[in-house]
């Protein structure tokens, strides 16, 4: 009987445990996979697929200057380990579905991510921003904007001022998303 | 060994067959993406030679964009073109993706990928680093014409294509491909 155990239970456990750790670890990489929405392609009008690897931030913070506004393109990309868009644009309503959505949305749990913005208007769609948090630190970033006609999921890895988030759109194939600049507070003369 | 001699005739086949699909970058990997192409689609590539006989100039390092003042995004004489005009590009466009990421990704980064519906316009940009500039291949798929191009840019012009892709992807297409009729 305990031959037996040891026969069937053991590599069950084992395997169990295996499969466990896969999850955890799928769970906190802050890389969502996104290949779930490549059969949106053969639907859009437009397909955008923009993959900006650690290697090129590197060398895109090194290029980048200390002066005006590639300062604080620089110091928002510096030590960001990749930037991943992709974005459909469809002639038609419904061309993808709440599943696309949640194939990427299911990537996104709890307790690793959490979402700090969630916007939805019937007119305009959605959106979602989340961020990957190991311990006080954030280590990725996911946006879903879904609108009638347009489906865009963006997801940048590493760490991220979220506070500059807004400068990053329409640089480095990130589109505009709507995210509106934090306004600096004014300042009290008195 | 009449059994032999058939089983290889049927692997010879068998490779003959699947050869579109595995066409692997090794070497030079810009006539690799032309051949890619034409094994496809079942096209022709035409090189400058055949334009120039047209009667047309073709800059190979082309010193203007349309409507700018002068300007060069590729070093000098590191542009290399291939056309394809006038023909036909019926295809499954996410099974040409697949065969040209599986052949290019071990020695290139693909950095945009963009596919037009309404255009039919498939547009590739890969990247690698030569030294300490860099090598940019940016493959555009249109309905009836194709233009493969390769080019090196300094760090700065680089730094341009990762800003912004999709626009300067064009950019180098153009001024590859730029007909100076002067």
């Amino acid at each position: 009987m305990k031959l037996l155990f040891q026969k069937l239970c053991l590599p069950l456990i084992a395997v169990v445990l295996v499969m466990m750790a896969a999850l955890v670890t799928q769970a906190q990489d802050p890389r969502i996979q996104t290949a779930s929405l490549d059969h949106l392609a053969a639907k859009a009008s437009q397909t955008v697929d923009v993959n900006i690897d650690e290697r090129l931030i590197r060398l895109a913070a090194k290029l980048l200057s200390d002066k005006g506004d590639e300062k604080e393109v620089k110091e928002l990309v510096t030590g960001i380990k990749g930037i991943y868009v992709k974005s459909f644009e469809f002639d038609a309503d419904g061309q993808y579905t709440p599943a696309d959505i949640e194939s990427i949305r299911s990537q996104l749990r709890a307790p690793s991510w959490s979402r700090l913005l969630n916007v939805s208007s019937k007119k305009e769609g959605s959106l979602e921003v989340y961020v990957l948090l190991n311990g006080e630190v954030i280590g990725g970033l996911a946006v879903i904007a879904a609108e009638q006609r347009e489906f865009t999921v963006v997801n940048i890895v590493g760490p991220v001022d979220i506070n500059k988030l807004a400068k990053l759109q329409g640089e480095f194939g990130v589109p505009e998303l709507g995210i509106e600049p934090k306004q600096a507070k004014p300042k009290n003369d008195q | 060994m009449k059994t032999t001699r058939i089983k290889a005739l049927a692997l010879l086949s068998l490779v003959f067959v699947l050869s579109p699909a595995v066409v692997h970058a090794k070497g030079d990997d810009f006539k690799s993406v032309v051949k890619l192409i034409e094994q496809f689609y079942g096209v022709k590539h035409q090189g400058i030679p055949f334009l120039a006989k047209a009667g047309m100039k073709v800059a190979t390092t082309a010193a203007k964009i349309k409507g700018g003042t002068a300007k060069r995004l590729a070093e000098a004489g590191s542009v290399r073109v291939a056309f394809f005009e006038d023909q036909t590009f019926d295809g499954d466009f996410t099974r040409f993706r697949t065969s040209l990421n599986t052949a290019l990704t071990q020695t290139w980064t693909p950095l945009i990928q963009t596919f037009s519906a309404t255009d039919d316009e498939q547009v590739y940009i890969f990247v690698r680093e030569a030294n300490d500039k860099y090598n940019v291949l940016v493959i555009t798929i249109e309905q009836r014409e194709a233009t493969v191009v390769q080019v090196t840019l300094s760090a700065k012009n680089f730094l341009l294509l990762l800003k912004d892709p999709e626009g300067t992807g064009k950019s180098i297409t153009q001024e590859a491909t730029i007909i100076d009729q002067e």
